[in-house]
């Protein structure tokens, strides 16, 4: 293990984050950090590790993992908050939000 | 009776009345509020709705309103019902069609094409997104053969206008292909009918008076970067040959002299100018607005920066925040404004096409601000190598060794391929304001836009995450200065001019 | 880790008059300036935790998490009555035609060539018609045999159907 590996446990309430919301968030940080997310019950146990925490959370490269892991779970939390309230808006939204994108995708394609 | 039964089934039925149906009769029949946006802007609520008319109300008069208890009698009324406020009284065909005009868009494919003719260059912006690579670099020039079929896939967009756009690097390094491309388009719009603009995007370095001629006789529109006076210029656009500045301003000069002596074999554009602010432009607003009023310039863009490209990698010496752009915005505006009311002819081009949706419900084609936004749908980019990208920003990203806004190959793919591959549908849906969370209540919904690939580069998802995304502080710091000068009646006759047709 | 839990403020919200799509979007909203933490907080409430970014006034964060609450429930109750409406209005901006302005003139779709033959047509059978009927000294109490102009003067234009 790198001196400057980081890890940081989470522990999600699956009734306020779905673990779709958790999965996309995880797929946007894919290129920052490892993050695997384990169901047990109602909570949600999600780890973050990364190579470089430093550079991961936007820090300098080798910056000290202890205290940037908190940092690097927190926007990942605020990540799975965003991907959330799109899924939230997309359970009302979704109707008018496929007839736009139909009708440009279609013009686009030179059909009516 | 029958007026009131009117008013009822707007509320519930599906099979909704085309023409206005007119409220209840008695006075004191409350308005419930059908959708509608707001923001919070100093004391005061600005309200829109998706036609795009807008409205300000005091906090109690939004109070009431939000409530659905504001009624007939109140001095407001009138005007909400007008702008489709007040739910009993829409005015269906004019809610639609304005809706319809502002969003015009969706009923056409891609407008601009963007031909990348070369990658060489010989300046080096600090901000530049076009991936520009040394003078040398012969092998990143366009063929003619790709020019070639880059217009023949321009000409398959369904659109009945097209524009092909002329860049770089700098293209007039890739000069014959120019002339070839620029020929072999003007005669395909004369076989297809198509209307074809076609426009040059230069550093004026290399112009001389034989290019300026071909160009001219093929209408070729004029397009060059002008940052500021002299110092501010060259630091922004540093140049091999030591300053940018003085060709810049000959040549725009040129053009505008060749402009006032219009000929009748063919049509002379008046030349324009871009502004890209640096960290440097924000102490400068005065003197850049000054630069081009003292050059004629009747137009000025003040473009906000974005990290792509080189500007990416210098953003902690050039970059700024949201705050910073929306105060130097606004401050250049207001100056522009005075000097509109000293009798100076300048408007700043990004309030006018802002302007043009607020003010006019027209949509000005500004592929930035429109949802979705025009990545693929509504412009392409065709690289020197013949890959075609979403955007010429997606472009910059593959420079960057990120192919994912590549969308085909002059050579290998069709143009109903590219518009129907899953690059184009999720940069389409992910740039849909109403699957925003954020963009979905936002009060400048109806006039906004969200970019993908800059959401990608700096959020790391073609999505991004609008509350923490500076490109969404950059355009409500536009908006908010825009509306606010809208309400001083002397300032928005002023801006309404530059709008009006 | 040093604690920051001194900065960290802890709102509890109850979930009796307002949904949890709601809190989450409040709390979404103030995420610019603050990492955000739902948990859950018994039965019927949640607890929203706000650590400051780059030393955002905690008070500030508070004001805006309630304001947008706020408008949350606003929204909801204005979405609810208008889901149908407003999709209804999206797809009949999507169809809507331009109809063209109200021809000035009365427009019958002739040309006036045939506009003219037309008019001596007519005016050839209407005194055909007389001739017949007055011819034989009939009488006509009704008028039957009277043409259009002969009782009413001006002549009219034919119009388009």
């Amino acid at each position: 293990m790198k001196t400057n590996e980081g890890s940081k446990k989470l522990v999600l309430d699956a009734g306020i984050y779905s673990g779709e919301a958790v999965k996309l968030a995880a797929f946007v940080f894919s290129d920052k950090a490892d993050i695997r997310i384990v169901p047990r019950g109602k909570v949600l146990e999600v780890s973050i590790s990364a190579e470089d925490a430093g550079r991961a959370s936007g820090g300098s490269e080798g910056q000290n993992s202890s205290s940037i892991m908190p940092l690097l779970g927190a926007e990942f939390m605020n990540e799975v908050l965003n991907q959330q309230c799109r899924i939230d808006l997309a359970k009302k939204n979704s109707k008018i939000a496929g007839i736009i994108v139909t009708k440009a995708l279609l013009s686009a394609a030179g059909e009516k | 009776m029958a007026q009131k039964q009117a008013a009822k089934k707007t509320d519930k039925s599906m099979a909704l009345p085309s023409k206005r149906s007119p409220a209840g009769k008695t006075a004191k029949s409350r308005s419930v509020l059908p959708q509608a946006l707001w923001r919070k802007i100093g004391a005061n609520y600005l309200l829109t709705n998706d036609s795009g008319h807008y409205a300000w109300l005091k906090e109690k008069d939004f109070a009431l309103v939000t409530a659905g208890k504001m009624t007939e009698r109140d001095p407001l009324f009138g005007e909400l019902a007008a702008k489709g406020f007040v739910r009993n009284r829409l005015d269906f065909n004019d809610l639609a069609s304005k809706w319809k005009k502002k969003n015009s868009y969706l009923y056409y494919g891609p407008s601009l094409h963007i031909l990348v003719l070369t990658l060489r260059c010989n300046h080096k912006c600090l901000y530049c997104q076009s991936a520009a690579g040394g003078a040398g670099a012969k092998h990143t020039d366009m063929t003619a053969e790709i020019a070639r079929k880059s217009v023949d896939l321009a000409f398959n967009s369904p659109n009945p206008a097209i524009t092909i756009e002329f860049q770089g690097g700098e293209p007039l390094l890739n000069w014959e292909v120019l002339k070839s491309a620029a020929a072999y388009a003007r005669k395909k719009a004369k076989i297809t009918g198509k209307e074809l603009q076609l426009a040059l995007v230069s550093n004026f370095s290399l112009m001389n008076a034989e290019k300026a001629e071909f160009l001219l006789r093929h209408e070729v529109s004029i397009c060059t970067s002008l940052d500021g006076p002299r110092a501010l210029h060259d630091k922004n656009r540093v140049c091999a040959s030591g300053s940018s500045y003085a060709d810049t301003v000959k040549w725009i000069k040129y053009f505008q002299a060749r402009h006032e002596k219009q000929v009748p074999e063919y049509r002379v554009f008046k030349p324009s100018a871009l502004l890209t602010v640096s960290r440097y432009s924000l102490r400068s607003h005065k003197e850049i607005v000054d630069e081009y009023v003292r050059l004629g310039l009747e137009d000025i863009f003040i473009r906000p920066l974005a990290p792509i490209g080189y500007a990416k990698r210098l953003w902690d010496t050039i970059g700024y925040d949201a705050k910073d752009f929306a105060a130097f915005y606004f401050k250049s505006l207001d100056y522009i404004l005075k000097l509109n009311k000293r009798g100076v002819v300048i408007k700043e081009k990004m309030a006018a096409m802002m302007l043009d949706k607020i003010v006019n419900f027209r949509d000005p084609g500004y592929l930035d601000a429109r949802c979705p936004c025009g990545a693929a749908i509504g412009q392409l980019a065709y690289n020197y190598n013949g890959d075609i990208y979403t955007c010429d920003e997606g472009r910059m990203v593959g420079w960057e060794g990120d192919d994912l806004f590549r969308i085909g190959n002059v050579f290998k793919d069709g143009y109903k391929k590219l518009m129907t591959c899953p690059t184009t549908k999720v940069c389409v849906v992910s740039s849909n304001l109403e699957a925003q969370p954020a963009c979905a209540r936002c009060a400048y919904k109806p006039y906004c836009g969200v970019c993908p690939v800059y959401n990608y580069e700096t959020q790391g998802s073609l999505w991004g995450n609008m509350p923490a995304n500076d490109r969404c502080g950059l355009f409500k710091g536009i908006f908010d200065a825009l509306f606010t000068l809208l309400r001083d009646p002397g300032k928005a006759a002023i801006l309404k001019k530059w709008v009006a047709k | 880790m040093k604690k920051q839990a001194n900065k960290t403020i802890s709102i509890r919200v109850s979930l009796k008059d307002r949904n949890l799509d709601a809190v989450r979007y409040a709390a979404y909203a103030v995420s610019d300036a603050a990492y955000v933490f739902v948990r859950s907080a018994g039965k019927g409430a949640v607890t929203v935790e706000f650590t400051p970014k780059n030393g955002s006034p905690a008070k500030d964060l508070s004001r805006r998490f309630q304001e947008e609450l706020a408008d949350e429930k606003i929204r909801a109750a204005i979405f609810d009555s208008n889901r149908d409406l407003r999709e209804f209005m999206i797809l009949k901006a999507l169809a809507y035609e331009e109809t063209p302005a109200a021809a000035k003139s009365d427009d019958s779709g002739l040309t006036p060539e045939q506009e003219s033959e037309l008019d001596a047509l007519i005016a050839q059978v209407e005194s055909e018609i007389k001739k017949e009927s007055t011819g034989g000294k009939t009488k006509d109490p009704l008028g039957i045999t009277r043409t259009w102009e002969e009782k009413y003067g001006a002549k009219t234009s034919r119009k388009k159907n």
